[in-house]
Order: C-alpha cells, then sequence, then structure tokens
C-alpha cells in the first residue's frame, strides 16, 4: 500500500469541506437505497462526523495496534444504528466513487490501495460486531417514571426489558422514536440494582431535539432503546481512599451513581460531593441527595451557587468552593460538569496538591451525540 | 493393449480424449488378422459409459445455468447513479438540513427567550416582594417600637402589617407558580412544532394544532388574579430579553 499517495488523494477530497461527505452519501443512498432509513433525517452533522472519523482512520493506517481498537469500538458501537455486514461493501464502493471524483489524478493503483485498506477496516468492524454477537444490538427499555424537577430537567426511571450490565460512572447512548436515529449520551444516577432499573437525568437543551423531547414529551409507558454503555468515568477498584466527588451540573448524575456504588458494594470510605449550579432553584435532586446524607452517615453533601446572591448558600464557583474546605491531598477526585467547570477544577485541584493521577474527570457537553474516533464520549 | 494409464484408475478418472489416442491394440495371431476383439469391446464400451456420463452432466449443467439465469434475470445490478442524479440528491438533502437546522434554531431562541423573560420577571417579582415586606417590617417595627411619630403610617396596625407580609409572600408564590406553568405551555407550543417538521415521529394525539395548546395556557393565566401583575410587568419584561443575553453567557459558563 502506497500510504503517502492515499493520503494525498484522501487530503483533495478533505479539501473540499462539506462537498465530499455530500457527494459520498448521495451516492451511497441512489446505489443502496435501503440505506437511508439507518441515518437521521438531516445529515448534516453525520457528514462532519465521517469525515472526521475517516481522517482519524487515515491519519493512523500506518499504526494497526493504535487503529484496531478504534475500529473494533466502532464495529460494535454501529450495531445499535442497524448496520449489517452487507451494508459495508455498498459504503467501500460510494467511498472509492467519492475518492475518484474528487482526485484528477486517480490511478487504478490508488483504486487497488484504497479498496485493499477499506476491506482490511471492513474485516475488522465486522469481525468485532460479531464477536460482540451474543449481547443484543440494543435494549428495549421502559420508562416507568417520569418527574419534572425544574422548567428544564426531568428525573426518568427506566427499566430495560433484558438485562444490562453497566459500571457506575458509565455513559448509556439513548435513542426515542419521537426522534428516530438520534442517539446521545447520559450517565445513570445510580448503580446497578436488582430491578434494573436506570435513573436517568435529562436537561432540556434550547433547541436540542432529543433532550427536550425526553423532558417534555416522553413520559411514563413510552419505550425507549439504549446502546451499549460506553465512557471512562470510574472508580479505581483496587483503592479504598477517601472520596472527593465535584459535579457541575448535569454532571451530578455519574457522581451520584459512584455514592450509589459505594453505599451497595463499599469498600467503605468517605465520600464528600460538591455540587455546583447557577442558582439555588436549579438544585433539582436535593431532596433525593438529602435522603441519601440522611441514610449514609459517611456522606457529606455540600452546594455552591454561582449566580444567586439571595441564596443561603455557599458562593461561588464549585472549584473554589471545594478547596475552601479541603486539605484533599489524600483523596480519590472525580469531576464532572461543563468543560469550563471540569477544567477549573482540575486545575485548582493539581495546584492544590492532588496527583492528576488520583483524578478522573469527564466533561458533559450540551450536545453528546456519541464517541468520537478514540473512545471518548463526549465531544 | 497398452495405454498411459493403469487399468484400475480408468474407471475413477474418466476418460480423456488423450487416453483414446494413446490406445494401442494388439496384433491378434496370423490365423486371425486385426485387433484383439475383447480389447476393442472393451474399449467402446467404456467409450460410451463416458460419453453417457458426459451427456448426463451435460443436462445438469444446462439446468443450472438456467436457474442462475432466472436468478440473475430478478436482480438489478444497481447501476452506478449518475453525477446528474448525485447533484440533485445533494442539493435535496442539503435544502432538508436548512430546514432541520432553521427549526432548531428558532426552538433555540424561543426558548431561551422564554427562559430569560421567566427568570427576569421570578427576580423582579422577588426583589418587589422583597422590598414590600422590608418597608412593612420596617413600619411595623416603628409602631410596635412607641408612639406613632410620622402620620402616614400612624393608621395601620401591626397585624394588618402581618397581613400584608403574608399576603405578599403568597402573591410571590402564586405568580411563580402562573410564570412556569405559562412558560411550560409555550415550551410545549414548540415542542409540537417541532415534531410537525416530522409528522411520521409523533403519535397521533400529540398533532393537536399547538394554537390550542397555547390558548389553554393563556387562558388559565389570564383568569388568574396575577394576570394583571404580569401584564404591568410585561413592559419591563420584555426589554429584559437583551439583558439575557449577558446572562445566558454567564450560565453557560457556570455549567447548568
Amino acid at each position: 500500500m502506497d500510504i503517502p499517495a492515499m493520503r494525498a488523494n484522501f487530503a483533495k477530497a478533505a479539501a473540499t469541506g462539506d462537498e465530499a461527505p455530500l457527494y459520498f452519501y448521495s451516492h451511497l443512498f441512489l446505489s443502496h437505497p435501503e440505506t437511508r432509513q439507518l441515518f437521521p433525517v438531516s445529515m448534516a452533522h453525520q457528514r462532519d462526523r465521517l469525515f472526521a472519523a475517516l481522517g482519524d482512520v487515515v491519519a493512523r493506517v500506518d499504526d494497526l495496534e493504535a487503529l484496531v481498537p478504534i475500529l473494533q469500538q466502532l464495529g460494535r458501537d454501529h450495531r445499535k444504528f442497524g448496520t449489517l455486514a452487507a451494508h459495508y461493501p455498498a459504503v467501500g464502493g460510494s467511498l472509492l466513487a467519492t475518492l475518484e471524483h474528487f482526485d484528477d489524478q486517480w490511478s487504478p493503483e490508488l483504486a487497488k490501495d484504497w479498496t485493499e485498506a477499506y476491506t482490511l477496516v471492513a474485516e475488522v468492524m465486522i469481525e468485532a460486531a460479531d464477536a460482540a454477537q451474543e449481547q443484543p444490538a440494543w435494549w428495549e427499555a421502559d420508562v416507568v417514571g417520569h418527574e419534572r424537577r425544574t422548567i428544564d430537567v426531568a428525573v426518568l426511571q427506566v427499566r430495560p426489558r433484558t438485562r444490562y450490565d453497566y459500571t457506575p460512572g458509565q455513559s448509556v447512548s439513548l435513542e426515542t422514536d419521537l426522534r428516530p436515529k438520534l442517539w446521545r449520551y447520559f450517565s445513570p444516577a445510580n448503580a446497578p440494582r436488582p430491578d434494573g432499573l436506570l435513573e436517568i437525568h435529562v436537561k432540556a437543551r434550547d433547541g436540542g431535539p432529543v433532550s427536550s423531547a425526553l423532558v417534555r414529551r416522553v413520559g411514563v409507558g413510552d419505550v425507549l432503546r439504549l446502546g451499549p454503555p460506553l465512557g471512562h468515568l470510574a472508580l479505581d477498584a483496587a483503592s479504598d481512599r477517601d472520596l472527593l466527588l465535584v459535579a457541575g451540573g448535569m454532571g451530578l448524575a455519574p457522581l451520584k451513581a459512584m455514592i450509589d456504588q459505594v453505599a451497595r458494594t463499599g469498600p467503605a470510605r468517605r465520600v464528600d460531593l460538591f455540587v455546583g449550579f447557577r442558582t439555588e432553584d436549579q438544585i433539582y435532586d436535593r431532596a433525593d441527595l438529602q435522603r441519601l446524607e440522611q441514610d449514609n452517615p459517611w456522606l457529606t453533601v455540600t452546594y455552591a451557587v454561582s449566580d444567586d446572591k439571595s441564596s443561603a448558600l455557599e458562593q461561588g464557583d464549585v472549584g473554589d468552593v471545594v478547596l475552601r474546605h479541603g486539605p484533599w491531598l489524600s483523596r480519590e477526585v472525580c469531576v464532572a460538569g461543563p468543560a469550563v467547570m471540569v477544567e477549573d477544577t482540575v486545575s485548582r485541584l493539581v495546584q492544590h496538591g492532588v496527583p492528576p493521577q488520583r483524578m478522573s474527570s469527564e466533561v458533559f457537553a450540551p450536545s453528546r451525540p456519541g464517541p468520537s474516533v478514540d473512545g471518548e464520549v463526549t465531544e | 493393449m497398452t495405454t498411459d494409464q493403469n487399468e484400475s484408475e480408468h474407471g475413477e478418472r474418466g476418460l480423456s480424449p488423450a487416453d483414446l489416442q494413446n490406445v494401442r491394440f494388439t496384433r491378434a495371431s496370423m490365423l486371425r488378422p486385426g485387433y484383439v476383439d475383447t480389447e476393442v469391446d472393451r474399449v467402446l464400451s467404456r467409450v460410451a459409459e463416458e460419453l453417457g456420463r458426459l451427456y448426463a452432466e451435460k443436462a445438469a449443467l444446462r439446468d443450472q445455468v438456467r436457474s442462475l439465469q432466472a436468478q440473475v434475470e430478478g436482480v438489478v445490478i444497481p447501476e452506478a447513479p449518475s453525477e446528474q442524479a448525485v447533484r440533485i440528491l445533494s442539493s435535496a438533502q442539503q435544502t432538508a438540513d436548512n430546514y432541520v437546522a432553521e427549526a432548531e434554531e428558532f426552538s433555540r431562541q424561543v426558548t431561551s427567550e422564554a427562559r430569560a423573560t421567566y427568570e427576569e420577571e421570578v427576580r423582579q417579582a422577588r426583589e418587589n416582594a422583597g422590598a414590600i415586606i422590608q418597608a412593612a417590617q420596617e413600619a411595623a417595627a416603628k409602631m410596635s417600637g412607641g408612639a406613632p411619630v410620622g402620620s402616614d403610617t400612624g393608621q395601620r396596625t401591626v397585624e394588618e402589617m402581618e397581613e400584608q407580609v403574608a399576603y405578599l409572600k403568597a402573591f410571590g408564590q402564586a405568580t411563580r407558580t402562573q410564570l412556569r406553568s405559562y412558560l411550560e405551555s409555550l415550551l410545549d407550543a414548540i415542542e409540537s412544532e417541532w415534531g410537525r417538521a416530522d409528522p411520521a415521529a409523533l403519535p397521533p394525539e400529540a398533532m393537536r394544532p399547538p394554537a390550542q395548546r397555547a390558548a389553554s395556557g393563556t387562558t388559565t393565566f389570564v383568569g388568574n388574579t396575577a394576570g394583571d401583575i404580569s401584564a404591568d410587568e410585561a413592559d419591563d419584561g420584555l426589554p429584559a430579553g437583551a439583558g439575557s443575553r449577558s446572562r445566558s453567557r454567564s450560565r453557560s459558563k457556570s455549567s447548568t
């Protein structure tokens, strides 16, 4: 394979911006109309993602050790979209047609190299998808509880119809029939329970089709689809250090799941949870956190508000409030929330002297359409 | 008779043209010129056998070809789409994408403006209530502190003041509830509009015209005692939309 030539060829297509992916999908849908139903109505985000993913693959094509796990993850994750082995040749054909269309110097050698490379990629993805065959491509789950906590936050109780395994801190991708083919990631706010219930916290983002529908239209009796769990936020299984958990806004969910984990399975340890919101009214889960605090003497919950002068709670950014309560040098730390809050809190704690390897964090972005090719859950 | 192959192998391998060319019959005795009859007979019978086998195989192959042809005829081999078709579909897709993006943007704007208005009204209502309560408490303290000094507050009793404080607290609560239900009906209407852009995605009952929802929402709102207050404040509340932008910046910063 002449990798430099392939990269040069790919760069020509990528340089056209939206045009090449637009050509690719139109070519695919015209030559294999049955593939259209695998995609949402609006293809705008899809197009960005396709070429970003292809670019990642092309960049690593000479580093199979790094590439193969990424492709395996992609292959497994594509099962929930309804992707079948038969779709891969269709995609390969349209990909080649696209690469040819945007290159005046297309040659039989390039065609041969790309065919070889694509066949390899497809084989790895199909193999990984087949290897995951014993677990379902997606899980149907009934909404058994739907509670509006504030003007734009709802807490859903969801019961998968078949066994659904995950670890506290992981994220679950989720689709509703109201917004077909749009998958978004949410973190369950509880550890796995004997009754299988998942508690899902959703904030309706302004103009966000999925989150708004989950908050304002979905109700008890509706069915959601869940994809396989994903994500890297997790408690260190080998450690029983005391915990410091810092949540900004909806970042509360995975941290609450960790508290639930400590309560259910231990090991016994002190847990300090700091929850930051803009105003006191927005603390949507206060009653439940108070109940947890009463039931578990090892848990302390502190609230911080950053923009609510009339509140009697602690004032300031949550990272600032955390430091006022230190020292935290011996703790294992988890931080989850919006990008700015996570960055701010992590850098404050590093300055404070907490070793970075004892800290894990996850950014909760307004739209979390799916994992990147690196396996990151967030954008 | 000699051939290239061993006799025993012939039956399994079949008879090739080369086998026939290489057959050498043994000359018979001087008394009876020509080949040995038995050898010739044996070769002939093998040739006949082989021909029969080939005919049968040919027939089977012909059947196979026919059934494959029938299959192929049913399948339309996808032809590479023409450049023109790709262009047309591409521009149709872009048009659809733009409509969806516009709908989302519209929904985003209306929702965030509605929320900003809601927050602003709640804030003002709270401030007003707080100011009135404070004034009432000051007046009450003055009266209970000694003989009425000012003639303008003198007519009010402490009970009246406390009553008013309680009323204002309840009033503030009612205003918030009203605003929230009004805002929710508005957001609900936006959601149905979103759904109308993709009717297949909605259950039939949700297809009510949004006007009805908005109307019912407004009715409860106006029918309530708090209606006139928020109408008064609407003048102050609307320009607050401009201020809302700076607030939404701080919101995104602070995470919620």
